[in-house]
């Protein structure tokens, strides 16, 4: 009853108060009585009776204080006993501590990134209420607002306090003090800084007044982002009022924001923001109001705060009722857009969380790591038991004497779990900075990988973290320390106090067995998955993508600023294709507005025109002439696209082969005529050529379904595209060359250039992650494996030194007893692998959707793992084997 | 007897009231403490009930709440299993202790 009566009493402290006071009462009044019944006056009686007592409260204090002193002294006297024993042993505390910091901190480190990533909300006020309006077409192809129609449900809705609006970012040259650089731009509405809770470090922000969406002459004002001002600008703080040019449109500076503020995105770090007003102006349309109010393009974001009280089911159904008349009005002109945009479906979904490009890539593996390092951190725990149970077998005397001078079992238990408790607080704090670091290092090389401009995750660990640590940590110090308390708290004492090692550890060895085949059994999956995830990189790099990677060459190519003003699109590109062939090295050049392998894909309906009800959803690409040629992407029928693919010729296509497969299953696709249905000018387009199955996008399609257009004619997706050059020298010595080559022409620059294999390697990134940590996390649970059985083969050879010595003096071989030793050890990790093995089975089923080129069967990587196991086992089992050669027969049975 | 001396013993003497007494509440400990002892020992009042709580929360003694003969509600105590085991040990330690000071003392004088 104590425990549990203790722990009430110190949260019933009221229920408490009321008790003694009625106790307290009770004696005043009987002795009050009695007083009177000896002569007093009643008065008297009273304040005799309350004298000596002295202050009740006083009382009620110590009758309580005595209650939790009882409680804490014993807890303080465990803890100040287990701190003694701790330091007693400082290689097998080392051990424990490190073992926990791993594992501890392993388990931190990917729930950081979790929560980072997926799981914590913007650093915004009331986040919840945050809900993210768009029109949606139905076969989810595009999604958004038009600000017309922003406009319309901004004025008609009655369940927002407020709403914003943005367009997503762009990379512009940012002309600063003089120097050209790039820099992200956002362009927001006059309520995006207010709603978000915004507060400015210097100056002002953006607001209402600053974007008027009638107006012909924007407001050229832009707001800094604090580690943009710092980049660029050091401490100035006399920056508002400076002028930046975006494009060569001069913008007055006219404040900064403070640190940590990245708008409605988790990750993309917010640089520069400008009305959305001055977007026209930075893109190059002086027609300000008819950029804006164009119907046919669903370019804005929103958001909207849901008023106190009224939840989304509600918003939805207001603004269900809202939106057939609100598309009517909003609804472009001509047919074909008209067409599409009757399907439009208003949709609402929830944004605490922010957008984040990462996290659509990323939260699958990282749920899945984490899983994994639970299982080394299980792993850990179990080890760590099975070395407190060894220990606690060695301290038996010690417990069996505590237990005869009175100890209640349940006292020695609480002694061993406070024990544990405290060496998994201690491993935890050592974890925590282990992650710290580690996580840290993660986001910024998954970071650095992704996005161009620096970006980083807000990792400070909060209290989620914190808590998730401390109570990983407790968990553990308590699931570890559990089979030693209980096996110590069964402790009898007479056979414990006889020096007798016949009898000490009677049930060890077969509870620690079972905690090392548990290990093993642990570790086998783990080793599977990390095999596995290995197997999968290693297919994704040998993978045939349907072009040559060596040799090719991957150039992004930025305009200089005002460089794609009325520019001759076909000539500029002809020119610049030909010149940049004709440098030394150069095998073949392609423009193409693909960047090879680059991960991201772009998709239309496709309908053929002879049976339009046959429409088929593929990938779709730009190229200009050179390109076929420079991927080698075999040209298989009719032909490719050349320089008098332009503008004023018929339009035309290229299909892959798999595509005119199914596209014109009995037919010859050459000379067909195909739709593009989702962008409407695309329309009566010829098939010339039919050209091999390549994964121009992302390696992990095999023969995916593609459409190639040429960019020659079609004038408004010009620019930014990627030179694709083909060489026979060594890419980093051609870089120089191809830089100057596109800068001589003047109007475009090349930022950045890479090798297709270079980038190929960046869209893997998740499975290079996936790989590299479940690897790591392998050999770790590996480490631990060999370490516990170590241990507990070490510990069996102690145990069995008199049976060896009898072996020995009765004439058996030391090579013999080697072998003997061997066998149990090797036979022990069979046992665990044969557990293992359907573990690991229903196991890697889980993962299956994140495997490429390998089945969660695979037999190789199973057989691998298991290998590997047994030779780990081996290792660990020889020394132990060979201590017990060692063992001198005169001295083992004297030994007694 | 000075009254900080008692409460080293202010366990034993409740615990031997108890033992003798059945069941009795705090003020009736007192009294017959003070009754026993031929008034040469006198509780303080204080001290008592955080023992009783203390005595309680080891699991030596049980409460009930009771009705007196006067029909008061008062709180009795009663010793358990455990309490008697405890009573014998802290009496022994006790006849131990005063074995050992009346030693020393007399060895000073002879």
């Amino acid at each position: 009853m104590s425990i549990l009566r203790r722990i009430a009493n110190l949260f019933h402290r009221s229920k408490l108060h009321q008790e003694i006071e009625a106790e307290l009462r009770s004696h005043i009044e009987m002795r009050t009585s009695d007083n009177i019944a000896a002569g007093m006056s009643p008065q008297e009686a009273r304040r005799d009776a309350l004298l000596r007592f002295g202050s009740r409260a006083a009382m009620k204090e110590r009758v309580i204080a005595a209650d939790a002193q009882m409680f804490l002294d014993s807890l303080w006297q465990d803890l100040c006993y287990g701190l003694r024993q701790l330091r007693r042993n400082p290689g097998f505390t080392a051990v424990a501590v490190l073992t926990l910091a791993l594992g501890i901190g392993a388990n931190t480190a990917i729930f950081s990134l979790l929560d980072g990533l997926v799981l914590r909300d913007l650093p915004v006020p009331h986040s919840e209420q945050l809900i993210h309006v768009a029109a949606e077409m139905p076969d989810d192809s595009d999604s958004g607002l038009s600000l017309p129609m922003f406009e319309e449900i901004a004025r008609d809705q009655k369940v927002f306090s407020s709403m914003f609006a943005w367009q997503s970012e762009g990379v512009f040259n940012v002309e600063i003090n003089g120097s050209l650089s790039r820099g992200d731009v956002w362009p927001i509405d006059g309520n995006f800084y207010s709603d978000l809770g915004a507060v400015p470090e210097m100056g002002r922000l953006i607001g209402p007044e600053d974007v008027d969406l009638n107006s012909d002459r924007p407001t050229p004002v832009a707001v800094l982002g604090y580690d943009f001002w710092r980049l660029h600008f050091g401490n100035d703080r006399s920056v508002v009022g400076k002028t930046i040019k975006i494009e060569e449109v001069p913008f007055t500076i006219i404040g900064v924001t403070r640190p940590g503020f990245t708008g409605m995105t988790a990750d993309i770090p917010f640089e520069i923001a400008v009305p959305l007003t001055t977007e026209p102006l930075i893109e190059g349309h002086p027609d300000v109001q008819k950029h804006l109010q164009r119907r046919d393009g669903l370019w804005y974001d929103a958001v909207g705060r849901l008023k106190p009280g009224i939840t989304l089911e509600q918003a939805r159904a207001q603004l269900d009722t809202l939106w057939p008349a609100i598309r009517a009005a909003t609804i472009p002109s001509s047919p074909e857009q008209h067409a599409r945009f009757v399907a439009l479906q208003i949709k609402l979904t929830p944004d605490s969380t922010g957008s984040s490009y990462i996290r659509g890539r990323f939260s699958t593996p990282l749920y899945v790591l984490f899983g994994i390092s639970g299982l080394v951190l299980l792993i850990a725990c179990v080890n760590l038991a099975s070395l407190m149970l060894a220990r606690a077998t060695a301290r038996s005397h010690e417990m069996g004497v505590r237990i005869a001078l009175g100890a209640s079992r349940w006292r020695l238990a609480r002694q061993l779990l406070t024990e544990s408790v405290l060496l998994s607080v201690v491993g935890a704090g050592a974890g925590l900075a282990l992650a710290f670091w580690g996580s840290e290092f993660l986001s910024k090389f998954i970071f650095a990988e992704t996005y161009i401009v620096p970006a980083a995750l807000n990792l400070t660990p909060d209290l989620r973290i914190l808590g998730f640590a401390t109570a990983v940590a407790i968990l553990t110090g308590i699931l570890f320390g559990f089979a030693p308390a209980l096996r110590a708290s069964a402790e009898d004492p007479n056979s414990a106090l006889q020096q007798s090692s016949r009898s000490v550890g009677r049930g060890t060895g077969r509870l620690g067995r079972t905690l090392i085949l548990a290990q093993i059994a642990l570790s086998l999956i783990l080793l599977a998955s990390a095999g596995l995830f290995a197997r999968t990189l290693e297919k994704l790099h040998d993978v045939n993508p349907g072009f040559q990677v060596q040799g090719l060459i991957d150039a992004d190519l930025y305009p200089n600023p005002g460089g794609y003003k009325n520019l001759n699109w076909a000539s500029y590109d002809r020119e610049l294709t030909d010149r940049i062939a004709n440098l030394p090295g150069v095998e073949s050049v392609g423009i193409s507005h693909v960047s090879p392998g680059g991960g991201n894909t772009w998709s239309e309906q496709v309908t053929p025109k002879s049976s339009p009800q046959s429409s088929i959803k593929a990938n779709c690409a730009l190229a200009m002439p050179g390109f076929f040629q420079t991927m080698r992407i075999g040209l298989l029928r009719g032909r490719t696209f050349t320089w008098q693919d332009d503008e004023h010729a018929p339009h035309v296509a290229l299909v892959s082969e798999h595509l005119a497969q199914l596209l014109f299953p009995r037919r010859e696709a050459v000379g067909q005529l195909i739709d593009i249905t989702t962008e409407p000018k695309w329309k009566d387009l010829q098939i010339v050529g039919v050209v091999g199955n390549a994964s121009v996008y992302d390696i992990r399609l095999h023969a995916p379904l593609t459409v190639y257009l040429p960019s020659i004619q079609y004038g408004d997706y010009s620019g930014w595209s990627q030179l694709i050059v083909r060489t026979r020298i060594a890419p980093a010595r051609m870089e120089p060359s191809i830089r100057q080559g596109v800068k001589a022409l003047g109007h475009e620059y090349v930022p950045i250039i890479r090798t297709v294999g270079a980038s190929i390697n960046r869209s893997l990134l998740e499975e290079r992650i996936t790989a590299m940590l479940s690897t790591f996390f392998g050999a770790l649970a590996l480490l631990l494996a060999a370490i516990g059985l170590y241990g507990l083969m070490s510990y069996n050879v102690t145990r069995r030194t008199r049976e060896l010595g009898i072996r020995l003096a009765l004439g058996a071989q030391r090579g013999s007893v080697l072998r003997m030793i061997l066998r149990e050890t090797l036979a022990l990790v069979l046992v665990g692998i044969v557990v293992g093995v359907p573990c690991a089975l229903a196991a890697t089923r889980l993962i299956a959707h994140m495997l490429f080129g390998v089945t969660p069967y695979d037999p190789v990587t199973l057989s691998a793992v298991a290998g590997a196991l047994l030779a780990v086992g081996a290792l660990a089992g020889y020394l132990p084997a060979r201590r017990a050669t060692k063992v001198d027969p005169m001295v083992a049975l004297r030994h007694e | 007897m000075a009254r900080n001396d008692l409460q080293g013993s202010l366990d034993l003497l409740a615990l031997k009231t108890l033992s003798q007494m059945g069941e009795l509440h705090g003020y009736g400990i007192v009294l017959h403490i003070q009754r026993a002892s031929d008034e040469l020992l006198s509780v303080e009042e204080g001290s008592l009930y955080p023992a009783l709580h203390r005595m309680e929360q080891s699991g030596w003694i049980r409460s009930e709440w009771k009705l007196t003969d006067t029909n008061r509600k008062a709180k009795y105590y009663r010793l358990t299993p455990a309490g008697q085991k405890e009573l014998r040990k802290a009496q022994e330690s006790f006849e131990q202790l005063v074995k050992g000071v009346r030693a020393v003392l007399r060895y000073a004088q002879g």
